[in-house]
């Protein structure tokens, strides 16, 4: 009996349930820190710098479960209000819009070839990465 | 030759920008572009012609480099029969958030059209409120400066200020519109100095809302007989004291605005003022569909012989006083919406007019 309520909530538990959404940047970056605040504006395009550098906010948006957590949990603002937002800012003050990867292996590539760009991937798609860093945990289960 | 010349200067830019992946991933540089598609169907009782506003296609194009701090940025904006030059601004971020800009700018006391520009599709309604209409498509206010403008976000704790100050010429003011200075053609007339501020309170220092106060003063020359002889003067200074609020509660958004305007003529004797407003609400409900309701009101503009200058000769066209307008916006797709929106509409010569508007908007890519 007690093996069976073992295995009937094994099972019911969600598929993401060990999931961990983590902030990345290259190995070679020399960011070491970005609190919640940064990394919110950074991903609504203002400018955020370290060392005199500006920034790159790279999005992923390699599966809709990941992109529905930056939203909630980074940006906090529904999808369309967050689109809206972004392409206001580049109208008002020129801001450039975050670069949008859809495949996790180019985001990847992309984070790990420049210095100064940040995004946010499952732990599991980089832990294992040399090219890449964590920096800390945004969200888990 | 002219046209020419400004054709050619529209394909290098577009040249230059339009490769946006390839300054994608070179250090600290990036691009931006990005263009606004419309089209509209009009349909409607009382109003004899439809508006400047009402073309049934429009197209914002809008690009953008940044290089460490420089920053250039312009907006061509092309209408059937129509094509300017609206926006190109050279910048150098002083400090991060705080931009000091030279070129042909939006003045930055106007509500609207600091949120919204020309492109359609970041406003949830159709049509704009009156008093933010541009200088070419019937609008009363001067809505471009070309000089220096300065923008400044600061944070105060979570919550954060945004300043912006605009100083350079005014448009030259002919029988039915203002002419501003353009930067790739001509520029016959006089141009006095504008001066434009905008301060706002931000409750979140990266949230969509914001409240302020708006004020611009802008020294106009006259530079045809019709106004000249409508106006009994041959330059006026216009003042604006404005206030606004942007409010998002998700689901809900509420937008207002209200403006007092002087209008200084060389007799003092004549001196006129006028007062516009509106209120805007937005509902998000599900399905991707957005409800909005707005009312616009004014008062004294049917006596204002200066904004009576601004009326088409023709009679086709008339300037709005009041208006109520509702309707539903269906973001059906990614960057695309459809919109339909009907308004009641009393112009200045108390003419009401119903209009049933319908528009596709996009923002591609």
């Amino acid at each position: 009996m007690n093996l069976f309520l073992v295995l009937l909530l094994g099972t019911a538990t969600p598929a993401f349930a060990a999931e961990e959404l983590v902030l990345i940047v290259s190995a070679g970056s020399s960011i070491d820190e970005l609190d919640s605040t940064a990394v919110r504006k950074l991903f609504l395009g203002l400018t955020v710098q370290r060392s005199g550098r500006r920034l790159h906010p790279l999005l992923n948006e390699s599966d809709a479960e990941l992109k529905e957590i930056f939203l909630q949990n980074i940006v906090s603002m529904s999808d369309s209000t967050y689109d809206r937002y972004v392409l206001q800012l580049s109208l008002q003050q020129g801001h450039t819009q975050p670069l949008v990867y859809r495949s996790n292996a180019q985001l990847i590539s992309g984070v790990a070839a420049d210095p100064a760009a940040v995004s946010y991937a499952w732990r599991k798609d980089v832990e294992h990465d040399g090219r890449i860093r964590v920096l800390r945990v945004v969200w888990h289960d | 030759m002219t046209r020419s010349w400004r054709a050619r200067l529209f394909a290098a830019l577009l040249t230059a920008f339009a490769a946006h992946t390839a300054f994608a991933g070179h250090e600290q540089s990036s691009s931006e572009f990005e263009v606004f598609v419309a089209g509209e169907a009009l349909a409607g009782a009382g109003q004899p012609h439809p508006r400047s506003d009402d073309a049934w296609f429009n197209a914002d194009v809008i690009f953008g480099l940044t290089h460490d701090q420089f920053r250039v940025f312009g907006e061509f904006y092309v209408v059937p029969g129509e094509h300017d030059l609206q926006r190109f601004q050279v910048g150098y971020e002083l400090v991060p958030e705080t931009l000091l800009w030279l070129g042909r700018f939006q003045q930055p006391a106007s509500a609207w059209n600091t949120e919204h520009h020309h492109g359609r599709y970041l406003q949830t309604a159709i049509t704009r409120p009156s008093i933010e209409d541009w200088e070419d498509e019937e609008g009363f206010l001067p809505q471009h400066i070309a000089g220096a403008l300065i923008e400044s976000r600061h944070q105060l704790g979570s919550d954060g200020v945004l300043m912006s100050g605009g100083i350079g010429a005014a448009p030259a003011l002919s029988s039915d519109r203002y002419q501003p200075v353009t930067l790739v053609d001509n520029n016959p007339g006089r141009h006095g100095r504008a001066l434009a501020a905008q301060i706002a309170y931000l409750p979140e220092y990266v949230g969509t809302s914001s409240a302020g106060l708006l004020w611009a003063r802008d020294q106009l020359f006259v530079r045809d007989p019709i106004a000249l002889a409508s106006l009994h003067s041959n330059h006026a200074t216009l003042t604006i004291y404005g206030a606004y609020a942007d409010w998002g509660v998700e689901p809900w958004r509420f937008i207002g605005a209200g403006y007092y305007v002087d209008v200084d003529l060389d007799n003092p004797t004549r001196d006129e003022s006028f007062v516009s407003g509106y209120v805007q609400a937005e509902r998000q409900l599900a399905h991707r569909l957005t409800a909005f309701a707005r009312i616009e009101d004014s008062s004294r503009m049917q006596e204002s012989r200066y904004v009576a200058l601004f009326k088409d000769h023709s009679g086709d066209i008339d300037i709005t006083a009041r208006r109520i307008a509702a309707g539903l916006r269906w973001d059906y797709a990614r960057r695309q919406a459809l919109s339909c929106e009907f308004s009641h509409v009393v112009s200045l010569q108390q003419r009401r007019a119903y209009e049933l508007r319908l528009q596709w908007s996009a923002a591609v890519p």
